[in-house]
């Protein structure tokens, strides 16, 4: 049948099961907007920046593992979308972004609003498109959303010219898509298997370190039965975190610059590192040349790129990973490593997170945000310090809750995270934990919450100062802080200015009726918690740094030296 | 140990698709000695010739991110001894009169060619491997090279 570009984009959104997306109109896309209005079916959230929209689509996507869908017009909405695509390649979450582009004739001509966004976004997509012909659409559309949630995931674009979306095209819908060349992970090799396989019986001191591949393949029922069975502690890498139960007794929390202790020293002192779906970037290993001095590395990924680009493992499985973990359990034997497990134990109870009584401090906060949630919200941070002390005080039991800018370390990320989460899991609870910095980077969009009465509750922990840039002053530039210290505005006027329920607390003992009061209110609300200003993340390795040499928490009380 | 690979890649054509390509060495740090592409056996399709300097590490990082690429149906890296690999230079030179002959000459031994001449310059033709062209852009040297253009290097594998 014959239709316009802009309905086979709608079409296109249906076949996908797309039910809600994120934009912002403007001058080209005006084709698309129009269809759209026969379309109520497919929720469109209008957005106050597009860079909002895009970390939406990336919320939504991290929250269900289905493809997020954001939309721009041309020139500076599609650019506004960089700094969200840049964050989901990083991460590797599957979206789609659509943009408008000038009339294809007017293409290369610098026309108002014109701006080359393909080219811009070659380094930051999986894929990307310049549609001009309007019966290419519907291939490429359905192409788009195959790539971008298949494979190693990630985002596609794809540029739609005005005239495109005006244009008539009666041709319909692959039935399939086939790509030369476009290979789907493998099926994990036997050989491969069994090697692995011999080395996790060989194993006297194994770790396990789980990345978000393990999210994005399904696999965590596999990773468990395959730390239970062979009784090996697991790690999570900063993105892993929901993969593996953080209350499992065979949980150790995060590694890597600012994981807890245990983890960075079980994995130096390992005889087996296992990494799953992990890519070994540099936050995780410090200087590589000292990383697992004394382990055999095995690096399980979908994506043999990974296989060496940082750390040279001993053996790898490349496949897709809830392939190589079933192949894997049916290959090992029940084991324990009683005196491994010990000695990981004491090295729990050497050097815990520590939270100093007595002040008012994010870690105080978050304590408190994770006893009255119990590890079963879903939580998204920008980056920073109040990214780390999330990551370590949150007990994130399931995956899919946990969304965070990781390999990018984009601010104003978490609020518009987690909204996108919001829209895609109406029925969870959807904390946004942001700091003081980052808040004001997309605080716009507390309208369009309103708007959508989306119920997102935002832990906006203020100590007045970029907090992890203050912090590597004060540790290696000698506390010689410039332009850290960060003014803000009344938040509890701009709640509202915007109409939000605003709470703020600055005391320990008002901490609990705020959370209670906050999670028990239908609707957005900010609340401010007004912190101590000078609060450093421990442990820590420095950048460059060795993991052999981890600075603990001062307020530890046990002299501490780690291990070698 | 650092050293010259030549790995070739069969991609399909699309909007941006040489950008793309080009683009991973440039972001990635790959050090690019020289690139052609042109059109192949197969329609819709280029093959696309690259020489790479690093290490064996380096060459298998190459390949694999090349891979990941949609573009990218196939990529290998040639042995030498298994592989033609030629490229093809044009000189323009400008031979003072009495050293017209001896140039003639020069091209003859190097089994090159000269399609075009004026009443001052001469365009000098060859294709050989790598060190045959820089062979003879050495001999060149006295006949005042003007200009010199070359295709980068193509290569094709045995079997």
């Amino acid at each position: 049948m014959e239709r316009s570009g802009a309905r086979v984009v709608m079409e296109a959104l249906e076949r996908q099961g797309v039910d809600v997306f994120f934009g912002y109109p403007g001058g080209v896309v005006l084709p698309l907007y129009d269809e759209m209005l026969n379309w109520p079916q497919i929720k469109h959230i209008l957005v106050r920046h597009e860079q909002a929209a895009a970390h939406m689509a990336d919320g939504y996507a991290r929250a269900t593992g289905r493809v997020g869908v954001c939309l721009a017009t041309s020139g500076p909405g599609a650019t506004n979308l960089v700094t969200g695509i840049a964050n989901a390649i990083m991460d590797s979450i599957p979206m789609v972004a659509i943009t408008g582009n000038v009339n294809s004739w007017a293409i290369g001509k610098d026309a108002f609003q014109e701006t080359d966004i393909q080219g811009i976004t070659i380094p930051i997509t999986k894929h990307n498109y310049l549609v001009t012909n309007v019966d290419d659409l519907p291939y490429v559309l359905e192409e788009a959303f195959y790539l971008a949630n298949t494979g190693r995931k990630g985002p596609v674009l794809v540029d739609i010219p005005k005239d495109v979306f005006i244009k008539k095209t009666s041709v319909a819908f692959p039935d399939k898509i086939e790509r030369r060349g476009y290979r789907l992970p493998p099926t994990p090799d036997a050989g491969q298997i069994a090697t692995a396989a011999k080395m996790i019986a060989e194993a006297q001191k194994p770790v396990i370190i789980a990345g978000a591949g393990v999210m994005h393949s399904h696999s965590w029922d596999e990773l468990r039965t395959l730390a239970e069975t062979c009784d090996i502690p697991v790690i999570n890498s900063l993105l892993g975190l929901g993969c593996f139960p953080r209350d499992h007794e065979l949980s150790l929390g995060m590694m890597g610059m600012h994981g807890e202790a245990t983890g960075t020293l079980a994995v130096q002192e390992a005889d087996l590192v296992m990494g799953i779906g992990i890519r070994f970037d540099d936050r995780l290993t410090g200087d590589t040349s000292k990383f697992a001095p004394n382990a055999k590395i095995l690096h399980f990924d979908l994506d043999i790129s990974e296989v060496g680009k940082t750390v040279t493992p001993i053996a790898f499985v490349i496949g897709d990973l809830k392939d190589s973990l079933q192949a894997v359990l049916k290959e090992v034997a029940p084991k324990t490593h009683p005196a491994w497990r010990a000695q990981v134990k004491s090295w729990q109870e050497t050097y815990p997170l520590v939270v100093p009584e007595g002040k008012f401090l994010s870690r105080t906060v978050l304590r408190a945000l994770n006893e009255h949630t119990e590890g079963e919200a879903i939580v998204s941070t920008d980056v920073g310090q109040h990214q780390m002390w999330t990551s370590q005080f949150i007990k994130f039991k399931k995956p899919h809750t946990w969304l965070s800018s990781g390999g990018l370390g984009t601010m104003g990320f978490g609020f518009p995270a987690a909204m996108g989460a919001k829209f895609a899991q109406p029925d969870a609870e959807v904390w946004a934990v942001v700091g003081d910095g980052g808040f004001q980077m997309t605080l716009q969009e507390l309208q369009t919450a309103v708007e959508f009465n989306c119920n997102v509750k935002i832990a906006l922990l203020n100590n007045g100062y970029l907090g992890m840039v203050r912090q590597w002053q004060e540790l290696f530039y000698d506390h010689r802080y410039s332009h850290v210290a960060m003014g803000s505005p009344d938040f509890g006027k701009l709640a509202e200015a915007y109409g939000v329920k605003f709470l703020r607390c600055s005391r320990t003992e008002d901490l609990d009726a705020t959370l209670e009061e906050a999670r028990a209110h239908n609707g957005p609300v900010l609340c401010e918690f007004v912190v101590e200003m000078e609060e450093n993340v421990f442990p820590m390795v420095p950048a460059g740094g060795s993991n052999s040499q981890v600075i603990m928490d001062p307020a530890l009380k046990t002299p501490v030296e780690a291990a070698k | 140990m650092s050293q010259r690979h030549t790995i070739t890649a069969l991609v399909q054509n699309e909007s941006g698709t040489i950008n793309r390509v080009v683009s991973l060495f440039r972001r990635r740090g790959f050090s690019l000695a020289s690139f052609n592409a042109g059109d192949c056996e197969q329609v819709g399709f280029s093959r696309m010739t690259f020489v790479v300097d690093g290490d064996h590490g380096v060459m298998v990082q190459v390949l694999r991110q090349l891979d990941k690429l949609i573009d990218v149906v196939d990529c290998e890296s040639l042995e030498p001894e298994k592989s033609v690999s030629r490229e093809m230079v044009l000189v323009r030179c400008q031979p003072r009169p009495e050293q017209r002959e001896s140039l003639y000459n020069l091209v003859l031994e190097f089994f090159g060619k000269t399609p075009a001449a004026s009443e001052t310059a001469v365009v000098v033709e060859f294709a050989g491997d790598l060190a045959e062209v820089e062979r003879l852009i050495e001999a060149l040297q006295p006949y005042t090279i003007q200009e010199i253009v070359r295709t980068g290097l193509v290569a094709i594998k045995l079997d």
